[in-house]
């Protein structure tokens, strides 16, 4: 045990130089992946046949696929038509774009959530549309939305290590090369597990302040 | 006339709902559409704010049509309150009040609260401004929808059922905010059964039975002498229930 701890003293501070790229890599795919989502939910609720069916299409493909083969598409395969990302940013894509298929689904259920009648009612104001959605139906649905959003989040969280495969030093790169170097992998990988553990605890505890802090009586999820 | 409907017209499949309604309001009237329910009144409503497309006929509001082009221009002086309220859930009473003027019509965020205010005292809701939709009755929900459409300062309120969704001990204090309004000279056209408020508010009574308008009256005539026996038997009953109950 006492070793462990000495190993762990050791390495951590390691492991977490490669923290701000698991972060970041994080962040920007669940930031994007929420934009999108929001586009292709908005296609797959009020958008005309076409725009509808294009959105339906896209969500299928990247949930019927593994992220590591969309991963590996993105780095590897668009090359050969001369688009060509560094890892960091094939990551960012990859995982943006595959969280946008999740999270236009939750988007859109929470969407359809809403009692119509208030929609009709924003309409019967003079409200187009989009201000309907942006003033009435949007504020609601994303209170309603946070706890699957929350899961997502930290199914994100977790996915970011896929990008080892393709030679980003996050984490868990990181942490298999200290691995290699002390051959102690049983225990580089505890600390490793606890390390994301920690994480999405923190994320989780954050989402769910939010989620109470929003509340609004009536309004339930 | 401040509001004309024009030979309304809609069908959905085979069925005809509206065979071609024709009505006026000139400015201050409120009158009040009755019937048999299925019988359009509710379409013939949603048909004159275009929530529902008519198939054919012309609504014109202060001497201007109604089109695709110019309706969300036309809904703003044209409000519309619902059987079911449809008050915004995330939003208190006040901010659903304060919402249409504020982000429709451009207002200033305090003349917006101040409006909003000024119409929550109308109907008689000022110490429930911040309360949410759902920790208000319903027949409060339905003054705040009221208080709703009063703030985008209308030229006509179109009432859809207002109290049909309401426990009968609620829907006298909806029925004396409208009786109100009328008093104050607003331009009502209203769906109800209420034979009180009828008697007491409308200027005229327009009797509506399988898609048309079979006569049309004041109440004093349509309750005490009408022409049809369709609408003698119906106004009958209706005025027999509102006795017993």
């Amino acid at each position: 045990m006492n070793d462990f701890v000495s190993f762990a003293a050791e390495s951590l501070p390691e492991i977490l130089q490669a923290l701000p790229v698991t972060l970041s890599l994080w962040a920007l795919a669940m930031a994007g992946g929420a934009l999108l989502g929001l586009v292709f939910a908005w296609c797959r609720v009020y958008g005309p046949k076409p725009i509808y069916l294009a959105a339906t299409v896209y969500v299928e493909i990247f949930r019927g696929t593994p992220m590591l083969v969309q991963l590996f598409f993105i780095y590897l395969g668009l090359p050969e038509i001369g688009i060509v990302l560094d890892p960091f940013t094939a990551a960012v894509v990859a995982i943006g774009l595959n969280t946008a298929a999740y999270q236009a689904e939750y988007f859109r259920g929470a969407i359809r959530s809403i009692p119509s009648g208030q929609m009709t009612a924003a309409r019967a104001m003079g409200m187009t549309q989009l201000q309907g959605l942006r003033w009435i139906v949007l504020p609601q649905a994303l209170r309603r939305v946070i706890p699957q959003w929350s899961n997502e989040a930290i199914l994100e969280l977790k996915y970011t290590s896929i990008a080892y495969a393709i030679g980003v030093s996050e984490i868990t790169a990181k942490a298999e090369e200290i691995g290699y170097t002390t051959f102690r992998f049983f225990e580089v990988f505890v600390l490793l597990a606890l390390v994301y553990i920690v994480l999405t605890s923190i994320v989780a505890q954050i989402l769910q302040f939010v989620e109470s802090w929003t509340t609004i009586p009536g309004l339930r999820s | 006339m401040l509001l004309q409907v024009e030979n309304v017209q809609k069908s959905y499949g085979d069925t005809e709902i509206l065979k071609g309604v024709s009505l006026g309001l000139s400015r201050g009237q409120s009158k009040v559409i009755m019937g048999p329910s299925g019988t359009g009144k509710s379409t013939l409503l949603r048909c004159i704010n275009h929530l529902t497309l008519p198939d054919g006929g012309r609504v014109f509001l202060d001497g201007e049509e109604l089109t695709p082009k110019n309706i969300n221009k036309m809904r703003e002086v044209l409000a519309f309150v619902f059987q079911d309220f449809n008050l915004f859930t995330h939003l208190r009473a006040i901010d659903n009040v304060q919402i249409g003027p504020e982000k429709i019509r451009g207002m200033k965020k305090k003349e917006a609260r101040d409006l909003a205010m000024h119409e929550l005292e109308r109907v008689g809701l000022a110490d429930r401004a911040h309360a949410y939709p759902a920790e208000l009755s319903g027949g409060q929900q339905q003054r705040v929808s009221i208080a709703r459409a009063l703030a985008m300062q209308p030229k006509v309120i179109l009432f859809d059922e207002p109290t049909s969704a309401l426990d009968p001990e609620l829907t006298g204090e909806v029925i004396s905010v409208m009786s109100q309004l009328a008093a104050d000279g607003m331009t009502m056209l209203v769906v109800s059964h209420e034979v009180n408020f009828a008697r007491q508010a409308a200027d005229e009574i327009i009797f509506m039975e399988g898609g048309e308008i079979l006569e049309q009256g004041p109440p004093s005539k349509m309750f005490v002498d009408p022409q049809h026996k369709r609408t003698r038997q119906f106004l009958d009953v209706l005025g027999h229930e509102e006795r017993g109950s």
